[in-house]
C-alpha cells in the first residue's frame, strides 16, 4: 500500500495537473477531461446517503412538526389552522420560557466566553506544568451534562451540599440556603452549574486561536517597546476575532438545546423559574400530549435558532 | 540615560506579572473546576448515612466502595452501560461512513448545489432536538422501531452526522488532491480513490470524529428519555435521571454511577482534544 502510494504521489509530482509544459501532456490532457466529466455527479452520490438519511430522519420530521403546529390541538380532522400560535401569544408561561430561555443562554454564553478567554490567555503563558493545567480545564466539558447537573445538584442541596457546609465554615449564620428551591436564586445557580460545564470548550477553542497567532508578532511589538495591553489590543483581538465568531455560534445553538442539565437540576422549578423552553416543549409533547402545542412552541424556538444563527452558516460555506 | 540597561529589567518585570497572574487564575481554575468531581468522588465513597449527615463531611470518614458494589449489583446499570455503548457505537460507525462519504464529496467535486447542501447539513444543528421528538416518536411507532436500538441510533444520528460531515471535510481538505488524481489515474474508480488514497492519510482524524460522535450519543438524554420505554432499553443517562427523580435519592450509588459514566468521557475526550478543536473549527483558521 505504501509503496503504491509513493509510487502514485511521485508520479502526480512528475505529471502535476493544470501544467501542460512538464511530463506527459497527453496524459494529462485526458485525466482533465475525465475529472471534468466525473466532477459533476460523482460528488453528488458521495453526498448522497448522508442528505438522504438527514432528509430521513430530519427533514421529516421537522416539515411534520411544522404541519403539525397547523392542525387543530387533539383533533382528528386535519385542518389548516394558527389557533395554536394564537394561543401562544396569549400563553404566559410560553412568555416566561421564552424570557427564561434568553436570559439563560445570553449569561451562560457571555460567562463562557469571559471565562474562556481569561482561562485561555493564561494557558497560553509560557508556564511550566502546563499540560496539567491544561487537562483540569478541559475537564468539566468532558463530561455529560446530565451528570454535571446531578453532581451539581446535590452540591446545592440545602442540608447535605457542599455549598452551604462551606458557607457555614467561612461563618454565614444560618446558612441552609435553598439554591434550587429559591425562584430567585434557582436561575443563577443553574447557570452557574452551566458556566462551570461549558466555558472549557470555548476555552479550547480560543486557545487554538491564540496557540495559531505568530510569536514573531509579539516579538516585534516587544522590541518597538509595546505594553501587554497593547499587544492585547493590537494583536491578539485581531488574531482572535474569528475563534471568537466560531465559538459564539456554536455555544449559542447548543445553549439553545441545552436539556439535560436543567432536567436534572430543576425539572423547569420552582414554579417555572427555570423552565428553558427545551423542557417546556418536553412537557408539552409527552407529559400532557398537547402534540400541536407543542410544536408550535418547538417551530418558534426553531425560528429563533435559526434567525441569530444563518449569518454563522452563511460565514462557514463562503470560507470553503 | 542608557536606555539600553533599563530596558533589560522593565522587560523581565513585565514577564513575571504576568505569569504570576497566569498562575493565580490557573489555581483559581483548579478549584473552580475540580471542586465538583472531588465532591462527586468523596460522595460515591460514603455510606448512605454519611452521606445525609447534617452537617456534611467533606472526605468520607470511613472510605467505603459499597455504593459502587450496589449500583453494579442492585440496579439496572450494568444493562444501561451496555445499552449507551451500543448505541453510540452504531450512531459512531454510522454517522463517521456516511460522514466521510459526503465530506469527500463536498471536499473534492464541484457539483451543482454544493454550497447549498453544505450550508443544509450544517443547518441541521439549528432543528433543536424537542421539534423533531414528536414527530420521529410517531414515525418510529409507525414503522415498529420504538425502544429498539436501531431507532435510538436513528436519532442520534440527526446530532452527530452533521458534524462528522463536516469535520471530516475538512481533514480531507488537508490532503493534496495530487494524490487521488494519481489514483484515478492508475485506474482506481473514485471510490476506490477515496477508500485507499484518502482514508490511510486521515485515519487520525476519523478515529476523532468517531470517537466525538460517540461522546455526544452517550452524553443526550433527550432522545433516550423520548425513544425508549421500560428499564431494560435505558441509557445510562436516563438511568441516572431515573435515580435521581425517584422518591428518595441515594446520593452515593448516583455519584458511583456517575463517576462509572463519566470515567470514559473524560479519558477519550482528552485524548482528541486537539483533533475535536481541528475539526469544530475547519476552515475558521487558514493554515
Amino acid at each position: 500500500m505504501n509503496r503504491r502510494l509513493r509510487r502514485e504521489l511521485s508520479r502526480a509530482v512528475r505529471t502535476p495537473f493544470g501544467s501542460e509544459i512538464t511530463g506527459n501532456m497527453n496524459q494529462s490532457l485526458a485525466s482533465k477531461v475525465l475529472f471534468r466529466s466525473i466532477r459533476l455527479n460523482t460528488g453528488f452520490a458521495f453526498a448522497l446517503p448522508c442528505l438522504l438519511l438527514l432528509l430521513l430522519v430530519l427533514g421529516l420530521p421537522a416539515i411534520m412538526a411544522v404541519a403539525n403546529s397547523f392542525t387543530p390541538i387533539w383533533s382528528e380532522v386535519k385542518t389548516f389552522t394558527l389557533d395554536n400560535y394564537t394561543k401562544l401569544l396569549q400563553d404566559k408561561t410560553f412568555w416566561e420560557s421564552l424570557q427564561v430561555t434568553i436570559i439563560f443562554v445570553a449569561y451562560t454564553v457571555m460567562l463562557h466566553l469571559a471565562l474562556g478567554l481569561v482561562v485561555a490567555l493564561a494557558l497560553n503563558a509560557d508556564i511550566r506544568g502546563i499540560w496539567l493545567f491544561r487537562i483540569i480545564a478541559i475537564l468539566p466539558w468532558t463530561i455529560p451534562d446530565v451528570i454535571s447537573g446531578l453532581v451539581w445538584r446535590f452540591m446545592y442541596d440545602p442540608t447535605a451540599g457542599i455549598i452551604n457546609y462551606f458557607l457555614d465554615r467561612l461563618g454565614v449564620q444560618n446558612p441552609y440556603i435553598e439554591w434550587l428551591a429559591h425562584p430567585r436564586l434557582a436561575l443563577p445557580s443553574v447557570i452557574l452549574a452551566d458556566v462551570w460545564r461549558g466555558y472549557p470548550f470555548v476555552m479550547l477553542i480560543l486557545l487554538a486561536g491564540l496557540q495559531a497567532i505568530p510569536k514573531e508578532l509579539y516579538e516585534a511589538a516587544r522590541v518597538d517597546g509595546a505594553s501587554v495591553l497593547q499587544e492585547f489590543r493590537h494583536i491578539t483581538v485581531p488574531g482572535l476575532v474569528r475563534m471568537v465568531q466560531v465559538a459564539l455560534a456554536l455555544d449559542v445553538i447548543w445553549q439553545f438545546r441545552r436539556f439535560g442539565l436543567v432536567y436534572n437540576m430543576t425539572q423547569g422549578g420552582p414554579g417555572n423559574a427555570t423552565d428553558i423552553l427545551p423542557l417546556a416543549i418536553y412537557r408539552q409533547y409527552f407529559k400532557y400530549f398537547n402534540f400541536e402545542y407543542a410544536s408550535a412552541m418547538a417551530v418558534v424556538l426553531a425560528a429563533i435558532m435559526i434567525v441569530i444563527s444563518i449569518p454563522y452558516v452563511r460565514m462557514m460555506v463562503k470560507r470553503t | 540615560m542608557r536606555p539600553g540597561f533599563t530596558a533589560m529589567p522593565v522587560t523581565r518585570r513585565k514577564l513575571q506579572t504576568t505569569t504570576v497572574l497566569a498562575y493565580v487564575i490557573l489555581i483559581g481554575v483548579c478549584f473552580f473546576n475540580l471542586l465538583p468531581f472531588v465532591f462527586m468522588l468523596s460522595t460515591s465513597l460514603k455510606t448512605d448515612q454519611e452521606a445525609y449527615a447534617i452537617p456534611p463531611t467533606f472526605w468520607p470518614k470511613q472510605a467505603t466502595l459499597d455504593a459502587y458494589t450496589q449500583v453494579i449489583v442492585w440496579t439496572n446499570f450494568p444493562r444501561y452501560f451496555m445499552n449507551s455503548t451500543i448505541v453510540s457505537l452504531g450512531t459512531a460507525l454510522l454517522s463517521t461512513v456516511l460522514g466521510a462519504l459526503a465530506g469527500y464529496g463536498f471536499s473534492r467535486f464541484n457539483f451543482r448545489g454544493r454550497g447549498l447542501y453544505m450550508g443544509l447539513v450544517l443547518a441541521t444543528q439549528l432543528l433543536p432536538g424537542v421539534l423533531l421528538i414528536g414527530p420521529y416518536f410517531k414515525l418510529l411507532a409507525a414503522v415498529g422501531l420504538y425502544n429498539t436500538y436501531l431507532g435510538l441510533i436513528l436519532a442520534f444520528t440527526t446530532i452527530t452526522l452533521p458534524f462528522s460531515a463536516w469535520m471530516l471535510k475538512g481533514f480531507i481538505d488537508t490532503v493534496p488532491e495530487e494524490m487521488d488524481h494519481a489514483a484515478l489515474v492508475d485506474g482506481c474508480t473514485p471510490l476506490g480513490a477515496f477508500t485507499r488514497v484518502v482514508l490511510p492519510v486521515i485515519a487520525p482524524g476519523m478515529v476523532a470524529t468517531i470517537v466525538f460522535a460517540f461522546l455526544l450519543a452517550w452524553g443526550d438524554l433527550l432522545w433516550a428519555l423520548v425513544l425508549t420505554s421500560g428499564d431494560d432499553m435505558a441509557m445510562v443517562t436516563l438511568g441516572l435521571s431515573r435515580l435521581v427523580t425517584q422518591f428518595r435519592i441515594v446520593w452515593p450509588q448516583l455519584m458511583a454511577g456517575s463517576v462509572i459514566a463519566s470515567v470514559p468521557c473524560m479519558v477519550l475526550y482528552l485524548a482528541l482534544q486537539n483533533y475535536l478543536v481541528k475539526g469544530l473549527t475547519a476552515g475558521a483558521v487558514k493554515e
